[in-house]
């Protein structure tokens, strides 16, 4: 079984070359520093000041996430799953996966294997970004210091594995939908509308009902002014529940289909 | 007793209640041959195929591959079976190689393997070439690489002619005969012409609107169009010709001022043309109509 996981794995691997997917795994991660670095580029004057901060690796991590935890990191988990999924009606070829000698339940989570760590990548790439937005300006401006305030790596660790754990019921049934219907516009589709519903919900004290706000609310925790509630319960958990009943429900309806290419 | 690589016993199958497209097909396909399923377009052939490799799933009937009840050893069966089920399985967005290289990690085949089947099927060359960029023919080439690349001993091709131009389609029988020939592996191919493939065939199966008329070896079907000909006398008296054909226990019929006779002996027939001339009846011409096998196969599903 774990052999045949992993060969099956490899195979799957190789199907998202040169897609749409795997290129958005990289435009994505870095297209908030990339703009960072312009920014901070345009405004040189202020980023010594800034440098020197006695907050700014923390204030830095808090800018670089606010487009991304809000509208990029939601969105490309929608585009990147239904993408993959997409791979085997748009070629026609489930055919040729379901005559291949492999378990059903190896195929289900081979293939989402390679969606979760298309969004470790995303996040390897994206951190590194983080910095990079750090390092370049420095390196390029005159007179810019290195900022002395120590990197609090622990933090970050912490804060990565929180939006990860929340964008897992993202990734539950954006797959779920993505196995289910052959027509691309119904996972996109569903997953936009969740995406807008959460953002309008946020102000709403039973917001984190829906599955796509945890990522939101992790950034909007530390707001200082929050725009959002505080949600009653902790969105963490709600977040795994949701991705084990998505996965699980996605997992018997992919078993049970009649038709399997 | 024969030896079958498939058997499927009263396979029966519904897309809905009132929609009946499968009807107690008991499909044998011998090991060793190469099998063809044959109907027209819309008979259940892609249906029954699917059902066997497991495509769709059974509602009633049983199927059995190398004896093994299908259901019960899915994984084990589908490593010996190589399969090109309607369209070829491409992914457009990889070249040739890569279509095979992921294929080959699942059926742990040797990496060699991959450059045997492309040259093969004459696709070595293909380099950095997208599938979605070759025309039609590469594509089948493609999807019959595919099939075979884990050396199957049990191949099934639906209709894996379709789109090839007429030098595509001999080099496809031929690549197909000696697969079987060398390496004894069987092979059932679907197709709704039975001159596409009456060439390479050993056994037929006819299946018409999800019931199969005929099933057996190609030679039946050979007897079948003997026993369908014909000798077509043309005179210059028919009516006093059939007289005379009764004196020899013939019981000729006129169609289009024509003697339509059983096939008989050729001693027969010369009897006959001198008996015919002596009686001071002309005879312009003696003809053998053969039924074509394409006749039969429209006779059987017409009947």
């Amino acid at each position: 079984m774990t052999a045949a996981f992993t060969y099956s794995f490899q195979s799957e691997w190789i199907k998202k070359k040169r897609t749409l997917a795997s290129w958005l795994v990289i435009i994505g991660g870095f297209f908030t520093p990339a703009i960072v670095i312009v920014a901070r580029l345009i405004n040189h004057s202020k980023l010594k000041e800034a440098y020197l901060a006695t907050d700014y690796w923390e204030r830095h991590w808090r800018n670089s996430w606010e487009s991304m935890a809000m509208f990029l990191l939601p969105v490309g988990v929608i585009m990147a799953t239904s993408l993959i999924t997409q791979i085997e009606y748009k070629n026609n070829t489930w055919k040729q996966v379901h005559t291949a000698p492999l378990s059903l339940t190896v195929l289900f989570f081979s293939k989402l294997l390679v969606v979760v760590v298309m969004i470790v990548q995303f996040f390897i790439l994206f951190n590194a970004g983080i910095y990079a937005s750090v390092i370049i300006p420095f390196w390029l401006v005159k007179g810019v210091p290195y900022p002395p305030e120590p990197i609090n790596y622990f933090y970050f660790l912490k804060e990565n594995a929180f939006y990860f754990i929340d964008c897992l019921p993202i990734i539950a049934l954006q797959y779920l939908l993505g196995l289910r219907f052959k027509n691309f516009l119904v996972s996109i589709g569903a997953g936009f509308l969740l995406w807008v519903a959460s953002l309008g919900s946020l102000i709403w004290k039973y917001g984190y009902v829906l599955p796509y706000t945890y990522c939101m609310y992790n950034y909007l925790k530390g707001e200082t002014i929050s725009k959002a509630a505080s949600p009653a319960v902790n969105i963490h958990w709600m977040a795994l529940l949701y991705a084990s009943f998505f996965l699980a429900a996605g997992y018997v309806l992919y078993v049970t289909q009649k038709e399997k290419g | 007793m024969t030896s079958y690589c498939l058997q499927t016993q009263h396979l029966t199958h519904y897309y809905s209640t009132s929609e009946k497209v499968l009807n107690q097909i008991n499909l044998q396909v011998p090991r060793g041959s190469i099998y063809g399923y044959l109907g027209p377009n819309g008979a259940g052939k892609t249906t029954t195929l699917r059902l066997v490799l497991g495509l769709l799933r059974v509602q009633e009937g049983e199927v059995f591959i190398f004896d093994k009840p299908f259901n019960q050893h899915r994984l084990e069966l589908l490593k010996s079976i190589g399969s090109m089920i309607e369209s070829p399985s491409l992914y457009g967005h990889l070249t040739a190689y890569e279509n095979l290289d992921l294929l080959q990690r699942i059926y742990k085949c040797p990496k060699a393997r991959i450059a045997e089947v492309l040259s093969l099927v004459g696709l070595a060359n293909t380099g950095s070439k997208k599938a979605s960029q070759f025309s039609l023919g590469m594509r089948q080439r493609l999807g019959i690489a595919i099939a075979l690349l884990h050396n199957p001993s049990f191949l099934i091709l639906d209709e894996p002619t379709n789109g090839l131009d007429p030098n595509g389609m001999i080099e496809v029988r031929e690549l197909l005969k000696k697969l079987n020939r060398e390496q004894r592996i069987t092979i059932l191919i679907s197709s709704h012409l039975l001159s596409e493939i009456e060439k390479m065939v050993t056994h037929v199966g006819i299946v018409h609107k999800g019931s199969m008329l005929f099933q057996s070896t190609l030679e039946e079907l050979k007897t079948r169009q003997l026993q369908s000909s014909s000798i077509e006398l043309e005179t210059s008296n028919a009516e006093a010709a059939v007289q005379i054909a009764k004196e020899f226990n013939i019981h000729p019929e006129i169609r289009h001022e024509k003697i339509v006779l059983p096939v008989v002996s050729k001693k027969i027939v010369a009897r006959l043309n001198q008996q015919l001339v002596q009686q001071g009846i002309d005879v312009y011409a003696i003809n053998i109509v053969k039924n074509d096998l394409e006749t039969i196969f429209m006779d059987v599903i017409n009947n």
